[in-house]
C-alpha cells in the first residue's frame, strides 16, 4: 500500500512509465499467442508423426499433391520393418486455394487400412467416425462446422459434390480441426476430376493417391525406416518423425526470432523508461532517503523499498499489457471464428511468462538506482534540499 | 577509555575534515570534546559554520570522525560495523531534524511507525507503539493525516513522536525550532522538557535560539570545530 503510493506519488510519470510496459507486454502477449497456435499445431504434427512413416510425391520437399499409385503399397509392404502402408488422398477444400495465413482447409480420403495401428486417435464430438462402405458421407474437423454450417444428417459441399454429415469431431487444435474427412473412392474421383485433362489421360482414379502412411513393425525405429524407404524410392518425399522435426523447426524458427525481438524491445523501452523514472525518483527523495537512514534503515532494507516500487510499476504495466492483449486476442479469434480461422491462443504459460516477465524487468531496471539510493551517505542526503 | 562519571554519550578529541576540492580542505572539527550527562538536555550553540552539525551527526553515527572516539552508554561505537551502527541508531537515538523531515506520502502514524519496524518491530505492533506515541504528545485526532496536512509544530510534534517511539537514551535534534514562530517553539520546548523530566531521555539541542537554550539545564558553546564553556555566544 505504501509502496502503491510511493509509486504514484507523481502520478503522469507513473502513468506514463506503466504505459510504456503496458505496450511492450502487449506486443508479446499478442505476439507470444501467435507462436503458440503454431507450438500447437506442430505439436500435433509432431504427435501425428511420432510412429510412423509418409510418403508423397516430389522429393524436393513440401506439399506436394502430385499422385502415387496405390500399385506401391505392395512393394512397401514387402520391406523389411514395415508392418502395414495405407493410402489416402488430400487436396485443399477450395479448388483455387492461394497463400493463407494459417492452416488451408483440407479434403481427405483414407483407405482406413491402418486405423487400427493409427495412434494419433480423433474423438467425436457427435455422431461416429466414417466405415469402410459409406459412400456419400463426411465427417467434419471442429473448426469446419461453423464455415460449412454443418450439422448431422445435414449435407456439405465439396467441390461441388454433396455429402452427408455422420460426425463431428472434437478440438484437437491442430490440424484436423480445419479438415473434412470423406470416404476414400469419393476423394478419388474428386480429385481426378479437377486434374488437368493431359494428366488425365494415363491416370486411372481408382489407384490414385497422394500420401501413404507407412506404419512399422513393432519395435522398428520410425526413422531408420524412413532413411531406408527413401533411400530405395529417391523419387518420393519421405518423411519420418526427425524429419518432420527438423523441418518444423525452421519455420518456426522465424517465428521464434519475431517473439524475441519483441521481448527484446519491449525490454529495452520498458527498461529505460523505469531506470529513468526510478533515477528520478531516488534523486527526488535524496532526503527522505538520509532520513530513513537516520532511523536505522539498513542498505538493505533502502534497496529491497525502491525494488519493490519498481517492481510494482513492472506488475501494473505486465497486467494491463495483459488485459489488452487478451481482450485484442479475443476479439480477433472472435472475428475470425465464424471463418474458423483462429490464430491467436493465449496460454496460461504465456501469460504468466508475460507477467512474470514484466514484474523481472521492473526489478533489474530498477536494481541500479536502489542501489544509488543506498548507497547514499545519510548526512550529505539529509543536507540536501 | 571508560566511562566512569555517568557521561551517556561521549565524544572525545573529534576531527572532520572535508575536502571539498584540491588544496581546498575544510577542518569542521579540530578535537571537540564533548559529554552528555545521563538525563539532562543540553544546548550546543555557536555561529554558522563553527561544526554543530557536524558533531551532532557524528555523535549520532549519522558520520564517522576521522580521528577520535565516540562514547554511548559506557560502549564505543564510532568503529562499529555499518549494521551494527544501523541498529543504535535506531533502537538507542532518537533525531529531530530542522523542518521537512517526515516522509511526505506517509501518514503521521506511518511515519512514527517505521522507526518501530526498522529497529525490528512487526509492522502491527510498530503501528500500535506509533499511535501510543502520538496520543502521548497530543496528536491522537492526526493520526492519518499527511504532513502535508499538518502545521509545522503538529509536524515537528511527529517527529519527536518518532524519535522517542522506540524509547532512546538520549535525543539529538539539530535546530527542532529552526522553522517555527515562537509561540510555536515554546510550545515545542515545553514538550521536550516534560518527556525529559517524566522518562529521563537525554536531549542535546543545536538551536540558534536563546530560548531554547535557556530551557536547556547547560549550555556548551562551538567555535571554529571546538567545544567551549564560553557564557556568550554568538
Ligand atoms: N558535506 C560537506 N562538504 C564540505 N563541507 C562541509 C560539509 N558539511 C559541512 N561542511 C563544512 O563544515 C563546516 C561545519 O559545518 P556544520 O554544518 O557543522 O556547521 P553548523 O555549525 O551546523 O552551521 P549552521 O549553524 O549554519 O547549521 C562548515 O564550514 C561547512 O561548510
Ligand atoms: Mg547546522
Amino acid at each position: 500500500m505504501r509502496t502503491f503510493r510511493n509509486v504514484f506519488r507523481r502520478k503522469f510519470r507513473a502513468f506514463l512509465t506503466i504505459f510504456g510496459i503496458t505496450i511492450g507486454i502487449f506486443a508479446l502477449v499478442v505476439m507470444g499467442s501467435l507462436a503458440e497456435k503454431i507450438t500447437l499445431m506442430v505439436n500435433g504434427g509432431t504427435r501425428f508423426y511420432a510412429d510412423k512413416v509418409t510418403l508423397s510425391q516430389g522429393a524436393n520437399g513440401g506439399f506436394s499433391s502430385s499422385p502415387i499409385s496405390v500399385d506401391t503399397i505392395p512393394r512397401i509392404q514387402a520391406l523389411d520393418g514395415v508392418q502395414l502402408a495405407s493410402a489416402s488422398v488430400g487436396f485443399t477444400l477450395n479448388k483455387d486455394q492461394g497463400a493463407s495465413f494459417g492452416m488451408p482447409d483440407l479434403v481427405e480420403g483414407n483407405d482406413l487400412r491402418g486405423r487400427d495401428l493409427e495412434s494419433f486417435k480423433l474423438t467425436y464430438a457427435q455422431g461416429r467416425e466414417l466405415e469402410p462402405t459409406d459412400e456419400d458421407k463426411a465427417v467434419v474437423g471442429a473448426d469446419m462446422v461453423k464455415k460449412l454450417n454443418a450439422r448431422i444428417g445435414g449435407t456439405i459441399n465439396v467441390r461441388g459434390r454433396d455429402f452427408t454429415v455422420v460426425g463431428i469431431l472434437d478440438k484437437t487444435l491442430t490440424v484436423p480441426d480445419t479438415t473434412v474427412d470423406i470416404p476414400f473412392k469419393d476423394a478419388q474421383s474428386i480429385f481426378y476430376n479437377d486434374l488437368p485433362d493431359l494428366v488425365k489421360s494415363h491416370l486411372d482414379p481408382s489407384k490414385l493417391a497422394t500420401t501413404l502412411t507407412i506404419y512399422p513393425k513393432p519395435g522398428v525405429d520410425p526413422n531408420q525406416l524412413a532413411k531406408e524407404i527413401s533411400d530405395k524410392y529417391p523419387e518420393y518425399n519421405v518423411i519420418g518423425p526427425a524429419k518432420f522435426q527438423e523441418q518444423v523447426t525452421n519455420s518456426t524458427r522465424i517465428f521464434t526470432a519475431i517473439v524475441f525481438g519483441v521481448a527484446l524491445i519491449s525490454l529495452l523501452v520498458g527498461g529505460l523508461s523505469v531506470i529513468n523514472t526510478m533515477t528520478m525518483s531516488v534523486f527526488e527523495r535524496t532526503r527522505e532517503v538520509g532520513i530513513r537512514k537516520s532511523l536505522g534503515a539498513s542498505d538493505g532494507r533502502i534497496v529491497r523499498q525502491f525494488l519493490a516500487e519498481s517492481a510494482l510499476i513492472g506488475a501494473l504495466g505486465g497486467v494491463t499489457g495483459l488485459v489488452l492483449g487478451w481482450l485484442l486476442v479475443m476479439a480477433a479469434n472472435a472475428a475470425g471464428a465464424s471463418s474458423g480461422i483462429q490464430i491467436f491462443l493465449l496460454t496460461p504459460r504465456l501469460a504468466v511468462g508475460s507477467v512474470g516477465f514484466a514484474v523481472l524487468l521492473g526489478v533489474v531496471s530498477g536494481l541500479y538506482p536502489s542501489w544509488h539510493a543506498a548507497r547514499l551517505n545519510p548526512v550529505t542526503a539529509l543536507r540536501y534540499e | 577509555m571508560s566511562d566512569g562519571n555517568g557521561g551517556i554519550l561521549k565524544a572525545v578529541d573529534l576531527h572532520k575534515v572535508y575536502e571539498l576540492g584540491k588544496d581546498n580542505l575544510v577542518h569542521a572539527l579540530r578535537g571537540a570534546s564533548l559529554t552528555v550527562r545521563r538525563g539532562e538536555m543540553l544546548a550546543i550553540m555557536g555561529p554558522s559554520g563553527s561544526g554543530k552539525s557536524t558533531i551532532m551527526h557524528i555523535m549520532g553515527c549519522l558520520d564517522r570522525p576521522d580521528r577520535g572516539e565516540v562514547w554511548l552508554d559506557g560502549h564505543r561505537v564510532d568503529n562499529l560495523k555499518s549494521g551494527a551502527l544501523n541498529q543504535v541508531r535506531s533502537r538507542d537515538i532518537g533525531f529531530i531534524f530542522q523542518g521537512f523531515n517526515l516522509i511526505p506520502t506517509f501518514t503521521a502514524t506511518e511515519n512514527v511507525a517505521l522507526a518501530g519496524e526498522y529497529a525490528g518491530l512487526a509492522r502491527r505492533q510498530a503501528k500500535a507503539a506509533a499511535v501510543k506515541a502520538l496520543r502521548d504528545i497530543g496528536l491522537g485526532d492526526r493520526l492519518d493525516h499527511k504532513p502535508s496536512e499538518l502545521s509545522g509544530g503538529q509536524q515537528q510534534r511527529v517527529a519527536i513522536a518518532r524519535a522517542l517511539v522506540n524509547g532512546p537514551h538520549i535525543v539529538l535534534g539539530d535546530e527542532p525550532t529552526g522553522d517555527l514562530d515562537t509561540a510555536t517553539s515554546q510550545e515545542i520546548i515545553e514538550m521536550m522538557r516534560q518527556i525529559n523530566t517524566d522518562t529521563g531521555t537525554s536531549f542535546v539541542l543545536v538551536t540558534h535560539n536563546p530560548d531554547v537554550a535557556d530551557a536547556c539545564d547547560r549550555k556548551v558553546c562551538m567555535r571554529d570545530g571546538l567545544v567551549t564553556e564560553e557564557e556568550v555566544c554568538t
